[in-house]
């Protein structure tokens, strides 16, 4: 795009501590890449303007019509592209997901696992409720697909996960989907099941029998399950709410604002709505985060398989891979 | 060996004038033609992959970020013809400092030296209406720095057609933390008295009077101890109480009213109002549209603390695999198209439900 000359003169120029060029030369050196400017509104109102808007007009309207029909053919072509490219991922996400099944084995599942470098101690999803879908099924299929993942959590030994579901109808019904965990455990583990708590902030937690399930497990595999109900009023909502309450303490006199620290609201965030997590895994299409509680999202690897849609074994798979292959660098 | 000798044919080719003439061409209709849609308003760039870059092709790292220096340039020139009105840019984190120290001072200067470029382009700028800010905690940069920075954004304050944020050097979250504080603080400042004829300090003394001889009691403890109410603690609780339910029943109207002495009243606003939107205005992005597309190059897939606020609701994260000095309007294009496309899917998927819901 810049002439390859330019880019010399540029670098030369820099390298010297731009004592090279003048600051005249080097807006000339830029004049034939800058755009046109946009116009004052003192010029605007200028007569002279006006008239050369009047000659320009026709090719201003030739040139706009190019444009909207360079647009549309661009456009069609990417309809096109996305097709093809959603056609694509399906067959190789069905080809993948028969390859890849769990076949509801926990010893297949972690079979898959275990050479990876290391995995997510807390992970996280977001589901999203089929509002199209009519009476409880929408309710039905989130805790059928909330079941399912806690499983293969379980099958693969991650201790803590928590699931974000925008709407909170997931969080109205603990004790049912506490059921529904237990019952899908228990038919992938059998006798081994591990206990299972459910929780939602600023709720009592539900437990199965703790003292049955852990002399029930004989290999090491996994105790106990945690699972957290996130819903979108512990995102954004819980920080104002904790806002309110330092500005009240402050009024009182209780604090000063120099009190108010990272680490304090980090502490504050992580007791009452949860940690944070290690892997975010998405089961859209698109990565777009609705509402997921902004401050514990800081550090977390986002995985999404591009034109996916709903939830399935595979998606689970590729992203603990990629979560493995990941390289933190903390800033260095 | 025919490899090198191909791209070299490849570039004397495309540097001849009837290619560049057509490539130039080509960019023009392409921006043109995206102009068409719609076009993202605020749009965020973490400009990642400048030191695996410049390894990979066996440079310097601080070259990798002059490098990256002018692809930001580059992306710069095509946001503002295609007419987006925000654009920010994660220049260097708070973490960033635990780096060796010849690199941190390296880019400090390079920050320095471009922003003393754009100083003296001043009227360039102001002609196109551009407007830089520096968005970040300023007390960790040093001085000769702070003072570059202080007068790049004097200079170009008043152009308002397009704004460029260079976070530099931030944290999502110390933002959030400040946003927090600066808001407890408005809210402990005490709203100043409006102008009316009828004083507040006489209205609240003669409720308070009503209340009988058990206020009398416990302002008399309040004066007498100072800021902190420790004495009473119940009665003087109760009255706080009893004070504030009698004036939320008006809920924009001041809540509290906290005694320091008998003859002054400070009146603190209601803590009930903080929203959302509260926060929004105490960010460093306050008066920037919000966050519509988020761009992470060089594979990483995570947000590394920067507009973890802001990109938490509607904004379209895109992760791209090549390194941020190799990023172009090829590399752009796509992002933009796919907003766009799903910019009008969301548009058409409104259309129906809003004649069902009507009808």
């Amino acid at each position: 795009m810049f002439k390859p000359r330019d880019i010399e003169t540029y670098r030369r120029d820099e390298k010297l501590g731009h004592k090279l060029l003048t600051p005249e030369e080097r807006i000339r050196l830029l004049k034939p890449y800058l755009p046109s400017p946009p116009l004052h509104p003192s010029e605007q109102a200028n007569r002279r303007a006006m008239e050369n808007e009047q000659r320009l007009g026709v090719r201003r309207l030739i040139k706009r019509h190019w444009h909207l029909l360079v647009f549309t053919i661009v456009h069609a072509i990417f309809s096109l592209y996305i097709r093809i490219r959603r056609a694509y991922h399906q067959v190789v996400n069905k080809i993948s997901s028969v390859y890849l099944h769990h076949h509801r084995a926990p010893d297949l599942i972690y079979n898959d696992v275990k050479d990876l470098r290391r995995l997510p101690k807390h992970l996280s999803v977001i589901l999203n409720l089929d509002e199209d879908a009519r009476g409880g099924t929408g309710l039905a299929k989130l805790i059928e697909e909330a079941s399912d993942i806690a499983a293969w959590c379980a099958s693969a030994r991650i201790p803590q996960l928590s699931i974000y579901e925008k709407t909170g109808t997931l969080k109205g019904y603990l004790p049912r989907v506490h059921r529904s965990m237990t019952q899908k455990l228990a038919a992938y583990f059998g006798p081994n099941t591990p206990g299972i708590g459910i929780r939602a902030p600023h709720c009592p937690s539900i437990e199965t029998a703790q003292t049955l399930a852990a002399s029930r497990i004989e290999n090491d595999g996994l105790k106990h399950l945690s699972v957290m109900i996130l819903s979108a009023e512990d995102g954004r909502d819980s920080i104002v709410d904790l806002t309110k309450t330092l500005a009240d303490m402050s009024q009182r006199g209780k604090i000063s604002t120099s009190d108010i620290t990272i680490e304090l609201v980090d502490a504050e965030l992580s007791e009452s709505v949860m940690g944070e997590p290690d892997l975010l895994l998405l089961f859209g299409p698109r990565v777009e985060l609705v509402g997921y509680p902004p401050w514990q999202v800081r550090l977390t690897e986002i995985s999404h398989v591009q034109d996916n849609e709903g939830v399935n074994y595979q998606v689970f798979y590729r992203g603990l891979l990629k979560y493995a292959g990941a390289q933190m660098r903390w800033g260095r | 060996m025919s490899d090198l000798y191909l791209s070299r044919i490849r570039n004397w080719f495309l540097s001849s004038p009837p290619a560049e003439w057509a490539l130039k061409g080509l960019r023009e209709t392409l921006i043109g033609a995206l102009k068409q849609g719609p076009i993202p308003r605020h749009v965020a760039f973490v400009m990642d992959g400048n030191r695996r870059y410049a390894r990979s092709h066996k440079i310097e790292t601080i070259e990798g970020h002059h490098l990256g220096f002018e692809a930001l340039a580059r992306v710069l020139e095509i946001c503002y013809k295609c007419g987006v009105e925000v654009v920010t840019v994660y220049a260097f984190s708070i973490e960033n400092f635990n780096r060796p120290q010849y690199e941190v001072d390296g880019l400090m200067e390079l920050a320095k030296v471009k922003l003393e470029q754009l100083i003296q382009h001043g009227e360039v700028l102001e002609r196109y209406g551009a407007s830089v800010r520096v968005l970040g905690e300023r007390d960790l940069l040093s001085d000769d720095v702070l003072e570059v920075v202080d007068r790049a954004v004097s200079t170009t304050k008043n152009n308002k057609k397009c704004i460029l944020n260079i976070c530099f050097p931030y944290t999502s979250r110390e933002e959030m933390t400040t946003a927090i504080r600066s808001t407890v603080e408005e809210y402990s400042k005490s709203s100043a008295p409006k102008s009316t004829p009828f004083s507040q300090t006489r209205i609240t003394q003669k409720i308070m009077s009503k209340q009988g001889g058990k206020s009398e009691k416990s302002e008399s403890g309040n004066s007498s101890s100072g800021q902190e109410p420790t004495h009473n603690p119940t009665e003087s609780d109760d009255n706080e109480d009893s004070m504030s339910s009698t004036t939320t029943l008006y809920p924009d109207s001041p809540g509290r009213v906290s005694k320091h002495g008998s003859n002054n009243v400070t009146i603190y606003p209601n803590a009930e109002n903080i929203t959302a939107e509260t926060i929004d205005k105490h960010l460093y992005t306050a008066d920037c549209p919000p966050l519509d597309v988020f761009v992470r190059t060089s594979g990483v897939e995570r947000l590394s603390d920067f507009m973890l606020w802001q990109c938490h609701q509607d904004t379209q994260m895109f992760f791209l695999e090549c390194f941020w000095p190799e990023f172009g309007l090829w590399h752009f294009l796509p992002v933009l198209l796919e907003w766009q496309w799903r910019q009008k899917k969301k548009a058409m998927e409104e259309r129906p439900r809003q004649r069902v819901k009507t009808a």
